[in-house]
């Protein structure tokens, strides 16, 4: 038997409610990881409109923006998981993104920044 | 019935989340391991009812791990879900192929990831 099975409604309630608190808190904790990998991102995204990303920074920015993919809509910011994944395709392709694919990796990581700087707006 | 839950992922974020979200909805007991090596010692002395693993680790990574788990006698019937933040991919047969319970998706939701894994496991309970 579960907690949900024994108690009531209200009781339930307030075990989300205490659920979120402690999500609230741990991005609090966390946040400092989550704004380093989007400035990697940020950084990258740079070297590549200048045509100077290397392969390393490029693998890099593949796995910060996979683990922002993961991470964001965890602690409520869906649309961050979105534009991450976005963004770990772009930087992903076997082959130079063209003007087109550069500029939209500007402007989503820009949207991005401004989400997690925002951070989830939590219950209700 | 609490079940006991090892995850392992070298997210700390995640490792965090899910585990609130096991004992506080749940009332599981969570044990954690934040690498598929550490994550294989504590199968085999924990013994947990399952294990949600993580794809993308450093060093050993998901499916590595999970080769080693279902190769050693004391954790080989340990049920294992996956949990990974790819959509797509053909690696879903694969997984299946290698044993894999199910796969779950990142970003998981805290306040029913218990009943995910409940559903994969044909257990009733779960949050």
């Amino acid at each position: 038997m579960t907690n949900s099975d024994r108690i009531s409604p209200d009781e339930n309630q307030s075990q989300e409610q205490k659920l979120q608190s402690m999500i609230s808190a741990l991005w609090e904790r966390s946040r400092h990881t989550v704004v380093e990998r989007a400035a990697r991102l940020r950084t990258a995204g740079d070297l590549l409109s200048d045509n100077r990303l290397d392969r390393a920074t490029q693998q890099s920015a593949v796995d910060s923006a996979h683990k922002l993919a993961g991470v964001l809509g965890t602690f409520g910011l869906p649309r961050g998981t979105d534009l991450a994944r976005e963004a770990e395709v772009l930087f992903g392709q076997p082959t130079p993104p063209g003007k087109v694919e550069i500029e939209r990796l500007q402007v989503l990581l820009a949207e991005l920044t401004t989400l997690i700087d925002r951070g989830p707006l939590g219950p209700g | 019935m609490t079940h006991r839950i090892l995850i392992i992922d070298d997210e700390d974020d995640i490792r965090q989340v899910a585990a609130m979200s096991l004992e506080t909805v749940a009332g599981w007991d969570v044990v954690l391991a934040n690498s598929g090596k550490q994550g294989i010692e504590r199968a085999s002395s924990e013994q947990p009812d399952a294990i949600l693993l993580d794809v993308m680790m450093p060093e050993m990574d998901g499916p590595t791990t999970l080769l080693k788990l279902k190769a050693n006698g004391s954790t080989s019937h340990i049920p294992v879900l996956l949990l990974t933040a790819k959509v797509q991919g053909p690696d879903q047969r694969k997984f299946a192929e290698m044993g894999v319970k199910a796969i779950l998706f990142k970003p998981f939701d805290p306040l029913t990831l218990a009943r995910q894994i409940s559903a994969a496991l044909g257990w009733k309970e779960g949050g």
